[in-house]
Parts: C-alpha cells; sequence; structure tokens
C-alpha cells in the first residue's frame, strides 16, 4: 500500500509493549469503574480497538475475550457481557483496519465512533434482554467519548515506534 | 535492534489458524453461553472464582490510591474532630448502657416465657466482622464487595448487617472476596413486619425511586400503616434473623383507582461507614421446604437465589 506523505515510518511494535499497554489499561478501567460514573470511557475498549486496527494480527479477538471476561468479574456485571461487546468490538475493527490505516488519527476517531457505539449497544441489549432495563442517557455519552480519545490514543501508543532508527547520543529517543 | 520483531516476518500465506468469522461465531457463542449459564443456570461460579482469584492482585493495587488517600486523610485530618467524635461516642455509649441492661434482662425474662411456653429459643449465630472494599461498578446492580471469602468462612446467602440495620445479603462467594447484594437491588426483597401492628409485608428494592429506597408491594389500601412505622425483618425467610431493623415508612400513597397502597420505604442502613457483620445462617432453622423436597430426593440444593423468598 502506498504510504499517504507526510506519515513518518514507523519502528516494528515490541509485543511486550502492547500487552503492558493493554494490562495498564485493564487497571485504569477498574479503578475508573469504581467512580460510578456512567458517561466514563471504556478505556480498554479504546486501547483493544486500537491495538486490533494497529497489530491486528497481535491483538484479536481471543484477547478482547479474555479481558472481557476479567473486566466482568471485576464488576461484578452478567458473566460474558463485556466479552460478547469486546470480540465485536475487535471483529468490527479487523473488517475495517485495511482502509483505516490511509486515513490521519481524527478521521479514523470518526469510522471508530460507531463501533464503539454498537459494542456499547451490544451490552444495553444484553442487560435488557436479562430484565435489567435502559442503562439512562449518560451512557450513550461513553463511546463517543472513546472515539474523541483515539487521537490521544494514537499519540500515547504509537510513540515507542516513532524513535529513530539508530539512537545515538544525539538522538537519544 | 533485533530483526524478529512481528511487522519483520512476513504475514503467514497459508497456515493463519480459524477463519476471523468463524473466531467471531465460536467467541460469541461461548459468551452467550457464560451468559446464560451466569444468569438463568447459576453455574458459572468456577469460573467467576478463578477469574476472581487471578485478578486479585490487580484489584488489590487498584484500590491502593483510594486507600493511600484515605490514610492521608485521616492522618491530616483535624483533632478537634475526632474528639467531637470521641465525645459524642461516649455520649451514646451511655446512653445505651441503660438500654443494655434492659434488654438484658428481658432477654432472661423472654428465654424464661418461651421456656414455660415450649417455644424455640432464638439463637444468636456465629458472625463475621468484615470490610467494604467498592461498589460494584456495575450500573444496574447495587452491590459491595466485601474482604472475606469461603476462605474466611463466609456463607452464600448469609444476611449482612450494619450498626443501623440490615444491608444485605451475600450472593456470591470467592475464595477471597464476597459479593453483597444491597436490599435496595431490584431483585432483592426482604419480610418485614411491622412494629407498631405486628403485620407482615415483603419489601422490595425500589432503586428507581433514589437511592437507599424500598418499597412494600401488595399492601391493600385499607392496610394499617403510617408515615414513621419502624419495620423489622419477620424472618420468616431464614435469611434474615428476626427483629433487624430494616426501615421506615415514609409516604403510604392510598389511591382510589387501585386496591393497593404505594408505601415507600427508607432503608436504615445506608452507606455509612466501611464495616460490616454477616451472620452465618443457622444450622438449627428448618429448612427452606424446597431445599427440604430437593435433599430428600437426592437432588444437589437449588443454587443460590438471588431473591430473598419470604
Amino acid at each position: 500500500m502506498i504510504m499517504p506523505a507526510g506519515r513518518p515510518l514507523l519502528l516494528p511494535v515490541n509485543p511486550r509493549f502492547v500487552l503492558l499497554s493493554l494490562l495498564l489499561t485493564l487497571l485504569l478501567q477498574m479503578a475508573l469503574g469504581l467512580m460510578h460514573l456512567p458517561w466514563l470511557p471504556d478505556v480498554l475498549a479504546l486501547t483493544l480497538a486500537f491495538w486490533s486496527v494497529h497489530q491486528p494480527r497481535l491483538v484479536g479477538m481471543g484477547l478482547g475475550f479474555v479481558l472481557g471476561l476479567a473486566v466482568d468479574v471485576h464488576e461484578g456485571a452478567l458473566l460474558g457481557q463485556n466479552a460478547l461487546a469486546y470480540v465485536l468490538l475487535s471483529y468490527l475493527t479487523l473488517q475495517l483496519y485495511r482502509r483505516l490505516q490511509g486515513f490521519s488519527a481524527t478521521q479514523q476517531a470518526l469510522q471508530v465512533a460507531p463501533i464503539f457505539v454498537l459494542a456499547a449497544a451490544s451490552e444495553w441489549l444484553v442487560r435488557a434482554l436479562a430484565g435489567d432495563g435502559p442503562p439512562g442517557w449518560a451512557a450513550l455519552l461513553a463511546p463517543l467519548l472513546q472515539a474523541l480519545l483515539w487521537p490521544l490514543a494514537n499519540w500515547l501508543l504509537l510513540a515507542p515506534q516513532r524513535r529513530a532508527h539508530d539512537p545515538d547520543d544525539i538522538r537519544p529517543l | 535492534m533485533p530483526l524478529e520483531r512481528i511487522d519483520s516476518s512476513p504475514p503467514p500465506s497459508f497456515r493463519q489458524g480459524f477463519p476471523v468469522l468463524m473466531r467471531l461465531g465460536l467467541l460469541s457463542l461461548l459468551s452467550l453461553l457464560l451468559m446464560v449459564a451466569d444468569h438463568r443456570l447459576g453455574l458459572s461460579q468456577p469460573v467467576r472464582a478463578t477469574a476472581s482469584v487471578l485478578l486479585s492482585p490487580l484489584q488489590w493495587l487498584v484500590l491502593q490510591p483510594g486507600r493511600l488517600l484515605d490514610a492521608a486523610g485521616q492522618y491530616f485530618g483535624q483533632m478537634d474532630e475526632v474528639q467531637e467524635q470521641s465525645r459524642s461516642l461516649q455520649a451514646r455509649a451511655i446512653a445505651q448502657a441503660q438500654r443494655l441492661q434492659e434488654v438484658e434482662q428481658l432477654q432472661q425474662e423472654n428465654a424464661q416465657l418461651r421456656a414455660l411456653l415450649d417455644l424455640r429459643e432464638q439463637l444468636a449465630g456465629p458472625s463475621r466482622a468484615v470490610q467494604i472494599l467498592y461498589e460494584s461498578p456495575d450500573p444496574y446492580s447495587q452491590q459491595i464487595v466485601v474482604d472475606k471469602g469461603l476462605l474466611s468462612g463466609v456463607q452464600l446467602g448469609s444476611a449482612v448487617i450494619h450498626a443501623a440495620g440490615v444491608v444485605g445479603q451475600v450472593t456470591r462467594v470467592y475464595p477471597l472476596l464476597s459479593e453483597v447484594t444491597l436490599l435496595t437491588d431490584r431483585n432483592q426483597s426482604v419480610p418485614v413486619v411491622n412494629v407498631r401492628t405486628g403485620a407482615r409485608y415483603i419489601a422490595f428494592g425500589d432503586p428507581a425511586a433514589g437511592p437507599g429506597r424500598l418499597e412494600l408491594r401488595f399492601v391493600p389500601a385499607s392496610a394499617d400503616l403510617r408515615q414513621g412505622d419502624l419495620l423489622t425483618t419477620s424472618g420468616l425467610d431464614g435469611v434474615y434473623p428476626p427483629g433487624l431493623h430494616v426501615g421506615q415508612v415514609t409516604h403510604v400513597d392510598r389511591r382510589v383507582d387501585s386496591s393497593f397502597a404505594r408505601v415507600g420505604v427508607s432503608a436504615m442502613a445506608q452507606r455509612q461507614g466501611r464495616h460490616l457483620l454477616v451472620l452465618m445462617p443457622h444450622k438449627d432453622w428448618p429448612a427452606h421446604p424446597r431445599q427440604a423436597a430437593d435433599a430428600a430426593s437426592g437432588r444437589a440444593p437449588a443454587a443460590a437465589n438471588r431473591e430473598a423468598r419470604p
């Protein structure tokens, strides 16, 4: 594929960094959950979707399923509710990743927003079917905030890959 | 820089594992099965317990910042606040001392009378003090997670109380933690008795009405209920011991078009403090008829009910 002009050439990714970032966002997600604000973005979903787009051979539905189960157990939610949402999210981003690579981060955010909404909607649907009623309007804000955070994730998570090829004394980073 | 990074190897042309759609189908089916097993069949406990144990170091880590802040707040908290608290606690202790002696005398009297009448004794069961770790992040249910589990002897279905009254019931037990569903949860109900009249009702959690709200359902419009009536557990369900405070009636709404009254109750034990007491279920209590039938027919006892059946 031809790269758009002006895009920096990225270093190969370090798989350990991917796993570490997922673990850290799992921790952050668990901590954010304790605040009981329904509009807080699901940062784990954001990181998962981000790596599904940028490293689809490393991060996929299997990892999403496992992380979803962890979140379910921590939240005391229906077991499998977040797992299903994350599997769906990973699948949908996997369908889009080729196309997304041609866009800038803000344009990508616009395209992943519906995916975040769909994944969250699967959770709302599951809970409605389980007899728990609608989650309230504030919950709709969460997937949109996730999409807004996409450029930030792009900046943060790709930072290690933007370093110079051969670091020396003049270019330490 | 090592070259065997994931980007530098060519993509596999032939060996790609399962097709993507098949993976999606398998994993979605698996999560749907888990949800059904969790919600309908109550079979997911082993999965939950395993995941909970694996997660516990992470949970511990997540809770640390909050604890540090709490500790710092306490450390820098004003001295007079603590002194004030201690003074009011002492005053309360003195006020309660008299009542305590009365209660002891009444208990003796009661025991004698019960022995005379050949009634079943009210025994105090074993209990265990626990600490609240966090409130469950799940927005649909009202649960708290406490720091003792199966390894500390917490049993499924135990009643959980607080200085002010009943808090809820243990609905999930993990090896290191357990989940307590509050009385105010939508799926929770507790049999109560009106102290003033002795009439029995069932209080259901009513989170839609606000935090700490319960409602009495199926109350005839002509029932004798007033604002301010104290409701205590009746002990009919075999889960909650009788006589624990549940709440106070806040309003009684009698409508012309309905034969039932709408009765709102505010729960006694709002979230205050971190320490709770888990009351172990009594072995001497008669078993629930269905459980007794199950035991008689040799089946395993029914899975944990989320609802306290009156």
